[in-house]
């Protein structure tokens, strides 16, 4: 439908209109509309591999714009799990048709596992088989969350199976990931974060990103550590000693060095609230590697009783201001 | 002459279950279609958290159980601070307490309005009646002219994701269906209000840092008290004004779903929401429900049973004992659910089940006078409540009844008084947190040995409601409520997918 005319919109809005038996007013909301529809709508497909859902769950939360806004004006959603009314073979016949239509961004929340197969599956389908012909006819793709980003807990030390990142995915079936893949991490992904960084996707642009890490640097750039508004207990050495304190949370467990965002200046939730506000240590949910490691604990009130794979200046970050 | 129905995948439900089912002609003569002679829940998905906990510092268990489920964390985190409270030897402080009930009722909230209107109600509701809308609407007039344009320019994929779906009986009043479609719109902004106010004492939802052992991290203020109050005002209003007449609407259009998906008469229910800084009473209590009558829950009782799971064979085991060594291409088994049972019964858990639980049980108690209300509002029998429309009934009724209930915790909050309680990790330990999730009964079983996780075992509501054949062959409890269930047509088994959402399955939480 591009390259249309004002003129041609109205004439479609009035031809519309007329096959609905509708009136002048809507002729011309209904021209609007197609125009609107028309310049805007870049299909999306979200898949869910290995997930808690988590990230749609945080998608909803966006303010501004709401999810519906997102969902007819800036992007047309072809296939959510949680949220399409399609279901069994049409669900599937809908993706595999959209599939081949190309034309489209791909949404993947969750790991992968690329050795235990089974361990996840849509339809009755191996994900690990069924999203490599996907991830290959899309024009980009966003890994929500950490999961997808990183490979996050599924991929956690001590797992079965074989969870893997989609970066890793697209590496094994050899599909070129630069200018292609977005990484936005976050446990859950942050819903501006994502929103914006669709927005991006839908107006046909690609956002710039990290060159390792892959994550879009309008949001990833800075660590928590760095704006933090705790910083100044930090800098005169006044530490939390258990929950609840005031100071700076780093004795607690904090991670805020390690982990890149913009959860100090964007907050959660419409902006209520967040981790370091709220008295919560950052468990670095952003990194890369994010609940990895079992001797490395979110928090440090066991470290004096058993063995960690850590020192102190591990957890500063590879800048040391003190 | 048998006949088969599947839906693989069934979406608008957390996370990847398929549902295969046999089924034989419902009748002869006029009576038209199929019934559903035999089904299978199939979990289409493994993760394996309880290998990942085990080895590590105990206290990771909050953050990391939380990751079963993005639509209950809090519910996770809730099990595994009380399994971690009971192993270190403390009690949250009573504002600990309180703001854990708190940031839990705001998640409880949230869970069931999105349930009803975002999963539930596109089995009922016909999204198209929006192009009936006359009205001056702004929301509603952005619908209609999307959904309209979208159609008419034959779009490859018109107005998705509302559409395509199963051709089937929906809502037909237009008038009704437009108010529905408006409430599913307003409902996405209650339920992200209600994700706000878990945030106000949780930092964010969902997966929330500020719960801890011993409470919480966020100091109460008055500020936070006021935000907190000031959006449960509006969420209340929008649960008495919108959702339970909504819910009435749909229950008065489709009676038939007060006879089907009636499954076991056997309840689970472990209760929730602690009163008292003793941890004597729930608001919620626990209780069960065997063959229809009540008796006092013995949570020794519960085995988990895997001879139709992909773990490895053993005779079924109690969690604190438990074991998940997965099996992916074990022969005899289609899930990868485990098959939980209480005193070797199926057990069905959830809203229903907590109803039934406090209903039925000898103690007095609101539940009872507030169902016996609504029972003669509608005019129909305890029995009725039995089904798929009841399941719906009781989970609203909860809402209601949880919102009414978190002004209270507001006002028992003390500015002025820690929200933690410290504590000192063990050498050795072992905890267990029973409580309940939005779907139902939830247990985390914890061993400490050398200041780490030994042993880390979660039993899951979805794990008791979707589990699959036991040992003796006894189906899960949504193959029982689906045997019976009359399709219409065998390709688009709307009627099936209605049966199984009545029960809100996440299968992330039932394998994890």
């Amino acid at each position: 439908m591009h390259g249309h005319s004002r003129r041609e919109f109205l004439q479609m809005g009035a031809s519309l209109a007329a096959a609905l038996g509708l009136g002048q007013k809507q002729a011309i909301a209904l021209a609007d509309g197609l125009e609107r529809l028309a310049e805007q709508k870049t299909r999306v497909l979200w898949l869910q591999g290995m997930s808690c859902s988590g990230c749609s769950v945080s998608f909803l939360n966006t303010d501004t714009p709401d999810p519906v806004e997102v969902l007819t004006e800036m992007i047309s959603l072809v296939f959510h799990q949680t949220i399409s009314a399609t279901q069994g073979t049409q669900a599937m016949e809908t993706l595999s048709k959209a599939v081949d239509e190309g034309n489209y961004c791909l949404v993947v929340e969750g790991a992968i596992p690329l050795t235990m197969q089974n361990a996840c599956t849509i339809g009755g389908k191996p994900l690990a088989t069924l999203l490599p012909p996907i991830l290959r006819n899309a024009q980009a793709v966003v890994a929500a969350g950490t999961c997808a980003a990183f490979g996050g807990i599924p991929a956690a030390e001590g797992n079965a199976t074989g969870a893997a990142s989609v970066k890793e995915c697209m590496e094994k079936a050899g599909i070129p990931v630069a200018k292609r893949l977005i990484n936005c991490p976050g446990c859950p992904v942050h819903p501006q974060t994502l929103v914006a960084t669709l927005a991006y996707v839908a107006n046909k642009r690609f956002p710039d990103v990290d060159p390792v890490l892959l994550t879009p640097t309008a949001f990833y750039r800075h660590s928590v550590h760095d704006e933090c508004p705790r910083f100044h207990y930090w800098e005169k050495h006044e530490f939390a000693e258990k929950f609840g304190d005031e100071g700076c949370l780093f004795k607690l467990g904090c991670l805020g060095p390690l982990s890149h965002t913009n959860c100090p200046r964007r907050q959660w939730n419409s902006g209520v609230n967040w981790c370091i506000r709220a008295g919560a240590p950052c468990i670095g949910c952003t990194n890369e590697q994010f609940a990895k490691k079992k001797d490395f604990p979110f928090y440090r009130k066991g470290e004096q009783y058993h063995a960690v794979e850590y020192q102190e200046q591990d957890r500063k970050g590879p800048k040391d201001e003190t | 002459m048998i006949g088969t129905v599947s839906i693989s995948p069934l979406t608008r439900i957390e996370g990847h279950l398929a549902i295969h089912a046999s089924t034989e002609p419902a009748g002869t003569g006029d009576e038209q279609g199929f019934r559903v002679s035999e089904a299978r829940c199939e979990g289409e998905m493994y993760r394996g958290f309880e290998q990942i906990l085990v080895g590590r510092d105990p206290m990771d268990a909050q953050q990391i159980t939380q990751r079963i489920c993005g639509v209950c964390p809090v519910s996770h985190g809730i099990a595994s601070v009380q399994a971690q409270e009971m192993a270190y030897g403390i009690h949250p402080t009573r504002n600990g307490r309180l703001l854990q009930n708190l940031i839990l009722a705001a998640n409880y909230l949230q869970s069931h309005i999105l349930h009803f209107y975002h999963l539930a109600a596109l089995d009922f509701v016909d999204v198209t009646a929006v192009l009936a809308y006359e009205g001056v609407d702004r929301t509603l007039q952005a619908l209609k002219t999307w959904v309209a344009t979208s159609l008419a320019r034959k779009d490859v994929f018109p107005a998705a994701p509302f559409l395509p779906r199963f051709e089937a009986e929906y809502v037909k009043d237009a008038d009704r269906n437009i108010a529905l479609l408006a409430h599913y719109v307003q409902a996405l902004e209650m339920r992200r209000v209600c994700h706000e106010m878990g945030a106000i004492f949780g930092a964010r939802l969902p997966h929330t840092t500020a719960l801890v052992p011993g409470g919480c991290t966020q100091v109460p203020t008055m500020a936070g008290i006021l935000e907190y109050q000031s959006r449960l005002k509006r969420v209340l209003g929008f649960i008495e004004a919108t959702y339970l007449p909504d819910l009435l609407e749909v229950a008065k259009e489709f009676p038939d779903y007060f006879e089907m998906g009636v499954g076991y008469n056997n309840y689970l229910c472990y209760g929730v929401f602690p009163m008292d800084d003793g941890y004597t009473d729930r608001f919620l209590r626990p209780g069960v429900v065997m063959d229809g009558a009540w008796e006092a829950l013995d949570p020794s009782a519960i085995r988990e049973d895997v001879a139709q799971s992909r773990y490895a064979n053993a005779a079924p085991k109690h969690p604190s004992q438990g074991e998940s060594q997965p099996q992916a291409n074990k022969s005899d088994a289609y899930s990868w659910i485990k098959a939980p049972r209480y005193k070797g019964s199926p057990m069905e858990v959830g809203p229903l089940a907590r109803v039934m639980a406090n209903y039925l049980s000898p103690k007095d108690s609101f539940v009872k006078a507030e169902v016996d209300a609504f029972l003669s509002q509608v005019e129909l029998p305890a029995e009725k409540l039995r089904s798929v429309l009841g399941r719906h009934v009781a989970r609203g009724l909860e809402t209601k009844w949880i919102a009414r209930q978190a002004f209270r915790w507001l006002d028992e909050l003390q500015i002025d008084e820690p929200p933690t309680r410290d504590f000192e990790l063990p050498k050795t330990g072992s905890g267990v947190g029973l409580t309940e999730a939005p779907r139902g009964a939830l247990g985390h079983w914890l061993a400490i040995k050398d200041y780490r996780i030994e042993r880390y075992q979660c039993v899951v509501p979805t794990t008791w409601n979707c589990s699959p054949r036991d040992s003796a062959g006894k189906p899960g409890p949504v193959e029982k409520a689906l045997e019976g269930t009359k399709v219409r047509d065998e390709a688009q088994p709307i009627e099936v997918g209605r049966v199984v959402r009545s029960f809100d399955p996440c299968l992330a939480c039932a394998v994890h």
